[in-house]
């Protein structure tokens, strides 16, 4: 686990301890430093001290070549059991007498050397002049051992342990209770915020515990949840207002839809009496009086006829048109291959039949109104035959591919196509791309079919190109 | 610098070795080992000896070792105190064949054969601040301070504190622990 994955709590004890340790650390070493320093410093002045009594004392025994007396000042430093050799040497650097008595002459130095006192391995050993007044009579080795230095270390480092470990626990007693005053507020917050986003709740507030920064991050916190909750409230509001808004504005164009459905529907309705009384009395003029009127006038009587039928047709679409607004759709399965086979056998001409090249790719079943459905696949297959009509070798495919979770149909033709500018234009009512004298039609069978798609939850458009063909793809939602 | 010194005083010691020879081939005659190491310690005494400031007449008046009678140190002395100096008195060496040519000296030593005469130097020179030498048996009971005598191969001597105390000299400690203590009480 990584120092910035462990819980505040334990990095914050973790950081106190460290700091602690890491003090107490470089005092015990500088501390042992200096007393290493002091040690060996005041070991030599110590030494260089004795030396200077010894040679004082000595200078007799020299000058007049006592071995005995020499013996006997140089058996004094018995006293000193850190002194573990010492030598006296005359003028001419000749070993005259050592200590103690019974250590072998090759053990001392031949000659004296330096006249200082260093350190050498484990020892401090040095020479110093004898001298009495100015007159330099001889010279004196000593060489102490550092024993008392190891043993002033052992206990100091047995002390410094002591202190480290005391330190630390004390370190680590301490960070455990001061932790608690800036982990605690941060858990209660982080404990806050969490049941606050599990329970949606912006009523809860973070308990303030100090005057710190933790308590200014606490009313923070506070302040914003205040806001979030004042937000929310008028958001709801704000939401509430307008579902009822939309729910009376869906209210208001359900009924001025209505009231213009029936309208359009009574007046188709309106219309067609009065053209059943124009066929009626145009069919009576071409069959009873037929003998009496010229070329001219039949052929005036047969336009009659024939515009009253097409207004006839007209009429017949609107009503379908304004019965697809009305009619709720009931759903039962529809089977498409089938209804598709049926459609093709009613609405294309005997003559055509032969002439046109069919791909049929089978299709799934569907939910939807049966003969909703039926209207949209005769007026798309109908379109399809009659704008290949004038193609040598018309060619019509029925399919389905699934896109995005959802079933496409199509039907592609071969035939005129249209302008792609044009396509939205398509499906609005009464909008032709072709004239009535090219392609016969009311220009309300795609406005059916996008009724009707729109009506299942589902949506329609068309891809063409001028002359080179269209297609009309359509979905419905699955069930 | 203690280096510099040790190589100053080997020089020294080699010029005084060579001149030794010299001196030893065409001047004089053989001086013994024994009047040699004796010739040092009258040397070295002027160290551990305190004589009164009425003693020298002025500060760099010399510190005078004088020799009475025949000079058993043959130029050895001389050259023992050459160019020393204590106390910013310089050490010269004076001989004196009789008695009558004693001057104010600070250090004699008495090699006359004659005990009798010894003993009438000193009682002559007593109450000057003059230390005496001597390396006759007798010279200590006869009022003498300090006698040369030999142990074992080694040169040591005796002193009387008696009589350098009446000539006001005042002998270090460290030369009176190095030395034997005469006590006129003790039959020699």
């Amino acid at each position: 686990m990584f120092f910035k994955d462990i819980p505040i709590r334990r990095k914050l004890m973790r950081g106190i301890v460290l700091i602690c340790g890491m003090v107490l650390l470089v005092t015990c070493i500088s501390f042992f430093g200096y007393e290493l320093y002091v040690f060996r410093k005041s070991t030599k002045e110590k030494l260089s001290t004795i030396g200077k009594i010894i040679a004082a004392n000595s200078t007799a025994a020299l000058a007049f070549d006592s071995h005995e007396d020499a013996k006997e000042i140089l058996a004094a430093l018995r006293t000193e059991p850190n002194i573990v050799s010492a030598a006296l040497y005359d003028q001419n650097g000749k070993l005259f007498s050592w200590y103690p008595a019974n250590r072998d002459i090759r053990e001392f130095p031949e000659k004296p050397g330096t006249m200082q006192f260093r350190l050498s391995h484990n020892f401090l050993e040095g020479f110093q002049p004898v001298a009495q007044d100015k007159k330099q009579l001889g010279y004196l080795y000593l060489k102490s051992d550092l024993g008392g230095m190891y043993e002033r270390f052992r206990v100091f480092g047995v002390v410094a342990a002591f202190v480290i470990i005391l330190s630390f626990l004390l370190a680590w007693l301490l960070s455990k209770l001061l932790q608690k005053s800036i982990s605690n507020p941060i858990l209660a917050l982080a404990e806050t915020a969490k049941m606050i986003s599990e329970q949606q709740d912006y009523s809860v507030r973070a308990v303030k515990l100090g005057q710190d920064e933790l308590g200014s991050l606490t009313d923070a916190f506070n302040n914003m949840l205040t806001q979030i909750e004042q937000q929310n409230l008028k958001l709801h509001e704000f939401n509430q207002n307008l579902e009822m808004k939309v729910k009376e504005r869906t209210i208001q164009l359900e009924s001025v839809n209505k009231e213009l459905e029936a309208f359009s529907y009574s007046i188709s309705h309106d219309l067609r009496a009065p053209l059943r009384g124009i066929i009626g009395f145009t069919t009576i003029l071409e069959e009873d009086y037929s003998s009496k009127l010229d070329d001219e006038a039949r052929r005036i009587t047969a336009v009659i006829r024939n515009n009253t039928l097409k207004m006839g047709h007209l009429i017949d679409d609107l009503l379908t048109f304004s019965r697809m607004g009305r009619q709720d759709i009931i759903k039962t399965i529809v089977h498409t291959d089938q209804m598709i086979e049926e459609i093709i056998r009613e609405v294309v001409p005997e003559n055509r039949m032969g002439k046109i090249s069919w791909v049929l790719h089978p299709v799934p079943d569907v939910q939807g109104d049966i003969n909703a459905l039926r209207q949209v696949w005769i007026n798309l297959i109908s379109n399809a035959v009659k704008y290949s009509g004038n193609r040598e070798q018309p060619k019509i495919e029925i399919g389905s591919v699934r896109e995005r979770g959802q079933t496409v149909f199509f039907v592609k033709d071969n035939g005129v196509g249209f302008d792609e500018k044009y396509k939205d234009k398509l499906f609005r009512v009464f909008q032709r791309l072709h004239s009535a004298d090219e392609f016969e039609g009311t220009g309300v069978g795609l406005a059916i079919v996008e009724k009707i798609t729109s009506k299942h939850g589902g949506r329609v458009w068309a891809e063409g190109t001028l002359n080179k063909g269209a297609a009309f793809y359509f979905t419905l939602p699955d069930f | 610098m203690p280096v510099l010194k040790i190589i100053r005083s080997r020089l020294l010691h080699a010029v005084f070795i060579s001149a030794c020879m010299v001196l030893h081939l065409y001047a004089q005659p053989v001086v013994s080992r024994e009047y040699q190491i004796k010739a040092v310690f009258i040397f070295n005494f002027t160290q551990f000896v305190d004589w009164p400031q009425t003693a020298f007449p002025d500060a760099d008046a010399p510190l005078v070792i004088a020799v009475l009678g025949d000079n058993p140190f043959g130029s050895y002395l001389n050259e023992t105190v050459a160019g020393e100096k204590i106390n910013g008195h310089p050490v010269i060496v004076q001989y004196y064949n009789r008695t009558e040519e004693i001057q104010n000296c600070h250090i004699l030593f008495i090699a006359l054969s004659d005990p009798q005469k010894s003993e009438q130097v000193i009682s002559g020179i007593k109450g000057k601040s003059i230390l005496t030498i001597g390396d006759s048996p007798d010279f200590l009971k006869r009022g003498g301070m300090i006698k040369f005598f030999k142990r074992k191969n080694n040169i040591r001597f005796e002193i009387n504190p008696a009589a350098t105390k009446s000539a006001s000299l005042t002998l270090s400690s460290k030369l009176l622990r190095v030395a034997e203590i005469f006590d006129p009480s003790k039959k020699s």
